[in-house]
């Protein structure tokens, strides 16, 4: 009960008009920079922090956190319009986004994204006030074995993203672990796969990979086959809003979304990426027309928009409980609270209860507030598919080269953009799918990492990995992830024998 | 197994791909035995490698071996002006920044030519839709979020 | 009209500040920050931008990002803008290490040291709960099985990873049989130490200051020659016997071939700067501490930081 009036007293100094003002200012900067992709929240907060430098500290926070919040929905508007992932975490809603806009189905997938953007973040910032001390302690006893598992588990849901030929998918996948390699290895601070060019060592950029396969290499693919069958792109098919059908399909991906990011965004090494592809390939696997995957599937832009919504709040538990920044916005966000000499962790709820839960209360208001910005700004966006061809695709191609130049001004990094938008184009049209090569090279550094580290604390005892229960676990439910489908199959045929 | 598909030829790309990987592959494994330094405990720097060699050498055999099978999906003939004006833009766009043209002109070039790769006649006006998309962008990002995009003499104008 | 109006306020602006400062009116300056927007190093950029401005000590302060390979691809073009008297970047210790392991072709005795500028003590730490109270302890353990003792820390080669490398060296200890994890952010790092995944971990004061204050972590030993003011209780390494200083400190430098007007011109700028109320400012609200250093005496002490980097660099077996 705590909780609960320390968290109204939280909204009393959140609806404060002042605080209010501030809050909508987050919410519109980071939508309009969430837009733009590659620029990042995380980015704006940055940028913005010297200007908020004289402000009152609870306002610049609770504008930080509107920027926070918004910038995840304005992601995945890009994601839905452009194809263009400009973040990792909306990867996984352009597959399906993407194509629904195509469809004339922009206005519904926008919708969906916005409302279960809604909703899993407001039962997650509910989990953030009441679970939070009580998740961060589960949370730090994650070990790297445990992560390890984790990232296997979300390996073998990846062939979710294959397409028909396991064996497209395979070699997709495997160029993608293989560009992960590139860069220092982070453990011993080796170069890897450099060859000596010093842009390289930094690795390969996700979001340059994502928007050259996606965007760039769409552009090419659409304009390659322009005269003979010519792309049609529909605005607006059937209603700008959600159907009653859209509804009952969404908000089950939006609640198992939810169960996904919360989670998996609270472990300080959880991330945003791993709960989307969780719930992408959940909803592929659950939904009752699985035939519409690949083509325009809105449970599959319901679930990861919710995953990576409520994996952003998730993030905030152990910022707020420990202090300890998890991603690159809450690490910016923990430099916001040192620049007023506060320093996040079981000390600042006692010490500035008011700050705190004033905080968490305009978790809440901004959420509101970007359903009401988002909502009606729909039309809007919806319209920009009616532009002409030529000029949307240019205009796309504008926007995915501004992202690369924006966070990386080289050359090196462009002509990476150019050579992987040709294959982007090569493998659309050998019908290699382009996804699980960006899943690989998320994933693949990840794992390695974490494998490694669990072995240099067991000093190269595999058996690490067996002893700890979670990540026991997590594999035995990779292992029949792996294999149910052929037993399954065999069963199967087995049975038709049988008959 | 090699009864009937040896018949007809092997399939072209699906041997290209199976090359490439293997050659993939060789460069990874020999990256990884190069590298000098190696860790005290657990697994080293090379150990992913290997495995990913292992896995693009199954992958190139693979390819090789649908060579002679069914092959890759044959796709149809593509509009080659149509990609030639849109590598033309990105290859205009990179020049331009490298040799510190600056990024409104890298935009203009990028947006006139993909409008141009799309089947437009109006390389001037796309051009000119360009340029002011470009100098927004530039401004904005220059002005409000106090990030300077590339910039070459014109940009420096207003700065 | 928008970039007139920027313009407009610019010029009053530089009028108004050109009643205090004459001298130093007039110049212009391009910061360099080689890292990405949001980094310590272009933190450091930004706040130098925004001090030199309101402090009237110069007109116009651009700052551009270069990414890349620890800095050292903005290191190769400062060295490239030779004899360019306007321009500046940002570098630090982690620096000194990235050139090593990257194998760099340019180095940082190429550039023409102008200042440091903030310097950061390490600290090291373990969990409240674990039997090793202190620096000794922590070298006992050391000495007897290296790769028993596993630390948590910051990128390879980094100032974390250096200062346990010269730990072990200080305590008789085998350097090169450390086993120390590095960890992508703080955050991980310090979710490693709390769960009790490691025996100890190193970072600055500042990453580990929430959870030393709430008792969650216990101090052996911070890196710098005095106690620190914010944690008076925590004892320094020499204070223990163990003969180590080590700084995680940030710098400015200019590009290669300046005269020595243009060179004394920086400085002085930089001398300003760092004496203005605007800059102290900063520095107490991001909590970096003033490690004001200009001249011939940062130059030699430059020279010994990359000596004594790449000698413990070589022994760890980080650069062969």
């Amino acid at each position: 009960m705590d909780t609960l009036l320390s968290l109204l007293n939280g909204f009393s100094v959140a609806l404060a008009p002042s605080k209010l003002l501030f809050c909508l200012v987050g919410v519109f900067l980071g939508t309009a920079v969430g837009v733009l992709p590659g620029i990042g929240p995380a980015l704006t907060v940055a940028l913005l922090l010297p200007v908020t430098f004289k402000l009152d500290p609870a306002g610049s926070l609770i504008m930080f956190a509107g920027i926070y919040y918004g910038g995840m929905y304005g992601g995945s508007t890009t994601a839905i319009l452009l194809n263009a992932p400009g973040e990792s975490a909306s990867l996984a809603t352009a597959l399906e986004g993407s194509k629904m806009a195509k469809a004339g189905r922009g206005g519904p997938a926008l919708a969906t994204s916005a409302i279960g953007s809604f909703v899993a973040g407001l039962i997650a910032t509910i989990g953030l006030a009441f679970l939070a001390p009580w998740l961060v302690e589960v949370a730090v006893k994650f070990g790297p074995w445990d992560y390890f598992a984790l990232m296997i588990v979300a390996f073998v849901t990846v062939s979710a993203t294959f397409g028909d030929s396991p064996l497209r998918g395979l070699t997709s996948l495997f160029l993608g672990i293989t560009l992960g390699l590139v860069g220092i290895d982070k453990l011993t601070g080796q170069a890897r796969l450099t060859f000596g060019v010093p842009e390289l060592l930094n690795g390969i950029e996700v979001t340059t990979l994502a928007v050259g396969l996606f965007a760039v290499g769409e552009a090419f693919y659409v304009a390659s086959k322009r005269l003979r069958e010519p792309e049609e792109i529909i605005p607006i098919k059937g209603s700008l809003w959600m159907s009653k059908e859209d509804w009952k399909r969404s908000w089950a991906p939006w609640l198992r979304g939810t169960a996904f990011g919360f989670p998996i965004g609270a472990l300080p090494a959880g991330g945003a990426e791993v709960p989307t592809f969780l719930s992408y390939s959940t909803e592929k696997r659950l939904c009752k027309y699985p035939e519409e995957f690949g083509k325009g599937a809105i449970e599959g832009v319901a679930g990861p928009e919710a995953a990576n919504n409520a994996s952003a709040a998730g993030t905030l538990v152990p910022l707020l409980t420990l202090g300890l920044p998890t991603s690159a916005t809450a690490a910016i966000m923990l430099a916001g609270f040192q620049q007023y000499g506060l320093n996040p962790g079981p000390l600042l709820f006692a010490e500035k209860p008011d700050l705190v839960w004033g905080l968490i209360a305009s978790l809440f208001v901004a959420n509101v507030l970007l359903v009401i910005l988002n909502l009606p700004l729909i039309g809007l966006w919806v319209k920009l598919l009616a532009v002409p061809q030529p000029w949307l695709y240019a205009g796309i191609l504008v926007f995915a080269t501004m992202g690369t130049l924006a966070v990386n001004g080289s050359p090196v990094e462009l002509m990476m953009l150019f050579a992987f938008g040709y294959l982007g184009y090569l493998m659309r049209r050998y019908d290699y799918p382009v996804a699980p090569m960006v899943v690989g090279l998320i994933l693949g550094p990840m794992a390695e990492q974490q494998l490694r580290r669990a072995l240099q604390i067991s000093l190269g005892d595999p058996m690490i990995l067996l002893e700890n229960p979670i990540s026991a676990t997590l594999l035995g439910i990779a292992f029949i992830a792996l294999v149910a489908p052929f037993v399954m199959n065999g069963l199967n045929k087995f049975k038709a024998a049988e008959d | 197994m090699s009864q009937e598909p040896l018949a007809h030829r092997p399939d072209k790309p699906a041997l290209l791909v199976g090359v490439l990987l293997l050659a993939v592959a060789a460069i990874v494994g020999h990256d990884a035995s190069t590298q000098t330094i190696t860790s005290n405990y657990g697994l080293g720097p090379t150990a992913m490698p290997y495995v990913i060699c292992g896995g693009l050498v199954l992958l190139g055999l693979a390819h090789l071996f649908v060579a002679f099978r069914e092959g890759l999906p044959k796709p149809e003939a593509a509009d080659k002006s149509a990609l030639l004006w849109i590598a033309a833009g990105l290859v205009g766009l990179i020049a331009s920044i490298g040799l510190g043209g600056g990024f409104v002109l890298a935009t203009t070039l990028i947006f006139a030519c993909t409008a141009r790769g799309f089947g437009r006649r109006a390389f001037l006006v796309d051009a000119a839709i360009g340029f002011v998309l470009g100098l927004i962008i530039f401004l904005v990002f220059a002005k409000l979020l106090t990030l300077i995009l590339p910039s070459g003499p014109f940009e420096q104008l207003f700065l | 009209m928008l970039t007139s109006f920027f313009k407009r306020g610019a010029v009053a602006a530089v009028a108004l500040a050109g009643l205090t400062t004459a001298a130093f009116a007039q110049m212009e300056l391009k910061i360099m920050a080689p890292a990405a927007p949001g980094g310590g190093w272009d933190g450091t950029a930004r706040s130098m931008q925004q001090a030199l401005m309101a402090a009237g000590i110069s007109k116009s302060v651009q700052v551009n990002n270069v990414t890349g390979a620890g800095g050292t691809i903005g290191l190769a073009q400062l060295i490239g803008a030779k004899g360019d008297g306007h321009q500046l970047m940002v570098n630090g210790f982690v620096m000194v290490g990235a050139i090593l392991l990257n194998k760099s072709p340019v180095n940082l005795t190429q550039v023409t040291p102008i200042a440091r500028l903030t310097a950061e003590a390490e600290v090291i730490v373990v969990p409240t709960d674990s039997p090793l109270k202190s620096a000794k302890d922590l070298a006992e353990r050391l000495k007897a099985d290296p790769a028993k003792v596993t630390w948590a820390g910051g990128s390879a080669g980094g100032t974390d990873h250096i200062l346990a490398a010269l730990f072990a060296q200080a305590v008789g200890a085998d350097a090169k049989k450390i086993n120390y994890i590095p960890f992508s952010g703080g955050g991980e790092a310090l979710a490693a130490m709390l769960g009790g995944r490691v025996t100890a971990g190193v970072s600055g004061y500042g990453e580990f200051e929430g959870q030393i204050k709430a008792g969650k972590l216990r101090v052996l030993a911070v890196s710098s020659a005095k106690r620190l003011d914010n944690a008076p209780d925590a004892p320094t390494l020499k204070e223990q016997g163990i003969d180590l200083e080590l700084l995680n400190w940030r710098s400015v430098v200019a590009p290669p071939g300046l005269s020595a007007d243009q060179t004394k011109a920086l400085i002085d700028a930089t001398e300003k700067m760092v004496k203005s109320k605007e800059w102290q400012d900063i520095l107490k609200a991001r909590g970096w501490d003033d490690a004001y250093l200009a001249g011939p005496a940062f130059d030699s002490f430059l020279k010994e930081e990359i000596a004594r980097v790449s000698k413990v660099m070589t022994e760890v077996g980080l650069v062969k």
